[in-house]
């Protein structure tokens, strides 16, 4: 066994914080998600983009999953700041299956192409979250623990 | 870890120099909307973990918030680097990492990279700032050993801070607080210590 050392320190971050000043908790945050809200347009043509290049990758069955899995994880990362609802949710079940599927080499298209098509009717439907929305994602949750088995 | 911040508790970030690395450059912009809310006034964007790595040896850095997915070097191994490759204070900088979906692959190196806080997407400036508060009252250890050097790990087993949703009946307290009973005996106390024939 190696030895390891272990100490508590004061960072300059809490230091910093700790001097008076400031904003509140409140403020901080409303201003923080003015912000935010100033980029959802640009982010959400981006989703419908990258959503658009994955039913290109999908209808041709081309490029393997590391593309598929890639452009997921982009569509996820960029709506990740703004409540999308059953989208959000859509799509880290696609990264999901792919990662899962990339890791057991064992890829298959059929049920990576019913994520898109759903990715396709949440966001048509702008998100919405519905009855109709909750039963596609039961679904796809049962597409991912099907490709775990 | 502290409480949960009450909205009138004051935030103050104003003299802090944040670092956000993220090769994507929309996401980059809504991090630097988020930060700038929160007070920051100097705050250095770049694009790359080798880029990040150049600034870090060339400017005091207080807090860094990095993505987790980055061609060329993640932010896994960037964060990994920070804190086995520079020096005290630089290898104690404090980071969150944010990720949208960690791949099976990367969950070790999440858990082994460092970090004091990796926050998954959707990611919202309430929990951000949270995470951010924490960190100002982190009373977690640092350890360096041969496997692991960043903050203590273990830190899931204090739970969240006392009265937040979410803490279970068995988690420990970072706070003894005062005693509620009265000093035990020492015959007691040795009692524990004795051994006692069993009937097997």
């Amino acid at each position: 066994m190696t030895d390891a050392r272990t100490f508590k320190y004061r960072t300059n971050l809490a230091r910093k914080m700790s001097a008076p000043g400031g904003r509140t908790v409140a403020d901080a945050v409303i201003k923080a998600e003015a912000g935010v809200e100033r980029h959802r347009a640009a982010a959400m043509t981006s989703v419908h983009e990258t959503l658009a290049a994955l039913e290109a990758v999908a209808a041709v069955r081309g490029e393997g999953g590391q593309r598929v899995y890639d452009l997921a994880a982009s569509m996820l990362d960029m709506a990740g700041y703004f409540d999308t609802g059953p989208l959000h949710g859509a799509m880290f079940s696609l990264c999901e299956l792919s990662s899962r599927m990339i890791e057991a080499d064992r890829w298959d298209w059929p049920p990576v192409e019913v994520h898109v098509r759903a990715l396709r009717v949440i966001l048509d439907d702008d998100c919405r979250d519905t009855e109709g929305s909750r039963a596609v994602l039961d679904g796809l949750a049962m597409l991912v623990r099907k490709a775990a088995r | 870890m502290s409480r949960t911040p009450r909205q009138s508790d004051r935030v103050n970030l104003e003299e802090t120099t944040v670092l956000l690395i993220d090769d994507n450059p929309q996401s980059l912009d809504i991090l630097s909307s988020i930060v700038q809310g929160f007070g920051v006034r100097e705050q250095i964007r770049c694009m790359s973990g080798v880029a990040a790595k150049d600034i870090i040896k060339r400017r005091q850095i207080d807090l860094i918030l990095v993505d987790c997915a980055m061609p060329d070097m993640d932010g896994y191994d960037f964060v990994r680097w920070l804190r086995r490759e520079t020096g005290e204070p630089t290898s104690m900088i404090p980071v969150v990492m944010v990720t949208g979906h960690a791949s099976q692959s990367q969950v070790a190196k999440s858990r082994d990279c460092g970090a004091s806080f990796i926050v998954a997407k959707p990611l919202t400036p309430t929990v951000l700032l949270q995470r951010i508060l924490w960190l100002a009252s982190d009373e977690r250890v640092f350890v360096q050993s041969a496997n692991y050097v960043g903050p203590d790990r273990r830190v899931n087993n204090f739970g969240p801070p006392l009265n937040m949703p979410g803490r279970r009946h068995d988690d420990l307290s970072a706070h003894v607080g005062a005693a509620v009973e009265a000093n035990m005996d020492q015959s007691d106390i040795d009692s524990f210590f004795k051994p006692k024939r069993v009937a097997l």
